[in-house]
């Protein structure tokens, strides 16, 4: 349905998006996930035809859209990063301001600004000015308006930052059901591995412009698949503890951060009494040691040695 | 177009303190500081005769609504002159007047005309006394009494018209204040309303419309067309009142002095269009404005009259700001009573400028994407 093909994006003499490709189904939830930087806006923007690539091609039913976008355009909606709305009309005039650029008129417009509003839970707020709503109510509504046109495709470009948990919560929900009930299909990025989890058919990954990983929740997690993850964690890091993990033949990989130590090792490794014997022999009080099955951050911090959200 | 016109109309009902504020302005400072019939210059006056204070030159003197004459002793007055206190005083004779100047500016040819008036008019009194052949006070009172009545219904009059070089300089303070200050005020008005393409593009909400069927050129003109309708309202606004509630009558020029505005409020559209495109954010817009406005304004003749800037550098500056021409077009009109064929130069540069910033600033936008 949809194929980015070779996509780059260079400004200056940063390259923003390397050699990006992907393919989006439809009725799909794609998750295009990165840490800050990564160059999913970037990606997403060439995507929907707003910057124009430096090398590559977006193609939609198998026709390059670089040129002659329109035919895009027609079918997708996107949710930017920012809250792009007039803050000073209310959540209805907003509405029919949306629904007016996209040809809406009369009971058309009106019948389609009361089902989103009812979608996106602001009926009751309809009536009030947009610079009046909580943070989360502002995101909805900025998803609210890109929903008026029935897009096919709906791109969401970080759509739950800086929201409270239930908020955030409100939003998956109506993506999931938007996808469920009218088979639209969602391209959503975010830095937050759990949305993603609980979203997304498949999964890309992306990392300083470079698609680093792809595939299905349970393929991308194969990638650790011979690999298990051990959380550990103390009141207080012992240099000499660290030292000993990261010389441990056995280990993979140690990642220390501010509360918790991660150790990648072997699958048919068994750490457990050895990381005991360790920090009693380094004078350190261990608070619990865990071991996991791979998420998709373990996935990330393996792939890039860095948390996504370093 | 429609859409995007609408809900600018909308938020700006919603919204209208800025304008307000601006409006406000533009009136409040050309009626305080200008003319306007409501204020006026302070003169210092000697005289060695104290006679001269009850007499009739006095009298005539107070009746000056441009000018008002304070007695003082001769020593004041050389200090209030000297300290820079007053431009100019006068010290009376019996028959005769001498100024002393401090600052050589447009009001001290009309100071000249109204105390040489005041003089002339003593002198037409005595030659009228003396053909009379009035000797007593009374004989003198009762003759002036019959002249009042009878100039009451004169039995011709006389028009006159004069004739004036045309590097004359007329300098009248109300309409100087007036047109100084609403064109310096709606620098501000414009440059905020083009302001929001900026922030719009910022914050995602261009991008939003660019996805749209709207096309990029009715996205431009529809906020180029809101901010030239929110400045030009401003101008109407404050030239009507000052027409029909000051009372300034614009030398019965009022519609040729409304249309003559519209180049300028373009050229200020197209201006601010072009320094949106030049600084990063709203923040270094908001820090830019006031400077180029208060230059513009300086340079411009919007404070004092240009042609009493020597400078050979700022007046080539004044050359390429727009303030220079709206004022030039707007005594052209009101002023000095030029047909509109004679202000057609600087309507013409006017627009021009208005072309060639809107032109540019578009560009750069859009190269930039800022």
């Amino acid at each position: 349905m949809l194929e980015l093909v070779d996509l780059s994006k260079k400004f200056k003499q940063m390259d923003a998006v390397k050699n990006l490709n992907m393919f989006i189904e439809k009725g799909e939830i794609i998750g295009l996930l990165g840490p800050n930087g990564a160059g999913k806006s970037t990606a997403i923007s060439m995507l929907s035809s707003l910057i124009e690539p430096t090398k590559g091609d977006v193609r939609f039913q198998n026709k390059s859209m670089i040129k002659h976008p329109a035919p895009l355009r027609k079918v997708i909606g996107v949710v930017p990063q920012e809250i792009a709305l007039y803050e000073d009309l209310t959540a209805e005039e907003n509405m029919r301001f949306f629904g007016r650029i996209y040809r809406l008129r009369g009971t058309q417009l009106k019948k389609k600004i009361d089902e989103v509003l009812e979608q996106i839970g602001l009926t009751d707020r309809r009536k009030d000015i947009v610079k009046t709503f909580s943070g989360g109510m502002k995101r909805r509504l900025n998803i609210g308006v890109a929903m008026l046109h029935d897009p096919e495709i709906i791109i969401m470009d970080e759509p739950t930052v800086g929201i409270d948990p239930q908020s955030r919560n409100y939003i998956l929900e109506t993506v999931k059901r938007l996808n469920k009930e009218k088979q639209m299909t969602v391209l959503y990025t975010s830095h937050y591995m759990e949305e993603v989890e609980f979203l997304c058919d498949r999964i890309y990954i992306m990392d300083k412009g470079n698609l680093i990983a792809s595939g299905t929740k349970d393929e991308i997690k194969r990638i650790l698949s011979a690999e298990k993850t051990i959380s550990i964690q103390a009141e207080r890091w012992n240099d000499e503890f660290i030292e000993e993990l990261k010389q441990n033949p056995t280990v993979n990989r140690v990642t220390v951060g501010e509360k918790e130590i991660t150790v990648i090792i072997p699958k048919e490794v068994n750490m457990f009494s050895a990381i005991i014997r360790m920090a009693e022999n380094a004078d350190m009080e261990l608070h619990s040691v865990d071991v996991q099955t791979p998420t998709l951050e373990d996935v990330f911090l393996h792939l890039t040695g860095r948390a996504l959200r370093d | 177009m429609i859409g995007i016109l609408l809900a600018k109309f909308k938020m700006f009902l919603r919204n209208p303190w800025t304008f307000l504020l601006f409006t406000g302005m533009s009136i409040g400072f050309a009626l305080i500081i200008g003319g306007s019939g409501l204020t006026t210059i302070s003169v210092p006056v000697y005289s060695e005769d104290a006679a001269i204070q009850q007499s009739f030159i006095s009298k005539k003197l107070e009746e000056s609504e441009a000018f008002t004459f304070n007695w003082v002793t001769e020593n004041e007055l050389k200090e209030e002159i000297s300290a820079g206190r007053a431009e100019m005083g006068v010290i009376l004779l019996e028959d005769d007047y001498r100024f002393i100047i401090g600052v050589d500016s447009p009001n001290r040819s009309m100071l000249e005309q109204t105390v040489r008036a005041a003089y002339t008019e003593k002198l037409q009194q005595e030659n009228n006394l003396a053909a009379a052949d009035a000797a007593t006070d009374a004989e003198k009172e009762k003759v002036l009494e019959n002249l009042q009545d009878t100039m009451k219904s004169p039995v011709f009059e006389i028009n006159r018209s004069s004739f004036r070089s045309s590097d004359a300089i007329i300098y009248d303070d109300t309409f100087h204040r007036l047109f100084g200050f609403t064109l310096f005020f709606v620098i501000y008005t414009i440059a905020y309303n083009v302001l929001p393409i900026l922030v719009e593009k910022k914050d995602g909400l261009w991008d939003r419309i660019i996805l749209s069927p709207v096309k990029k050129w009715e996205m431009y003109v529809a906020n180029l067309v809101y901010s030239f309708f929110e400045g030009y309202l401003q101008v109407l606004i404050i030239f009507l009142i000052f027409r029909y509630w000051v009372g300034v009558d614009f030398h019965g020029r009022f519609l040729e002095t409304l249309l003559v505005l519209i180049p300028y409020v373009f050229s200020i559209v197209a201006l601010s269009i072009f320094i949106t495109a030049l600084v990063k954010n709203a923040q270094a817009f908001n820090a830019i404005i006031p400077i180029i406005s208060v230059s513009m304004a300086m340079i411009g003749g919007a404070y004092w009259p240009i042609e009493i800037v020597e400078s050979e550098f700022l007046l080539a500056l004044s050359k390429i700001n727009p303030l220079t021409y709206g004022m030039e077009v707007l005594n052209g009109i009101a002023v000095y009573g030029y047909p509109l064929e004679q202000v057609l130069f600087p309507i013409s540069i006017l627009l021009l400028m208005g072309v060639v910033l809107m032109g540019v600033g578009i560009h750069l936008m859009e190269r930039r994407h800022v």
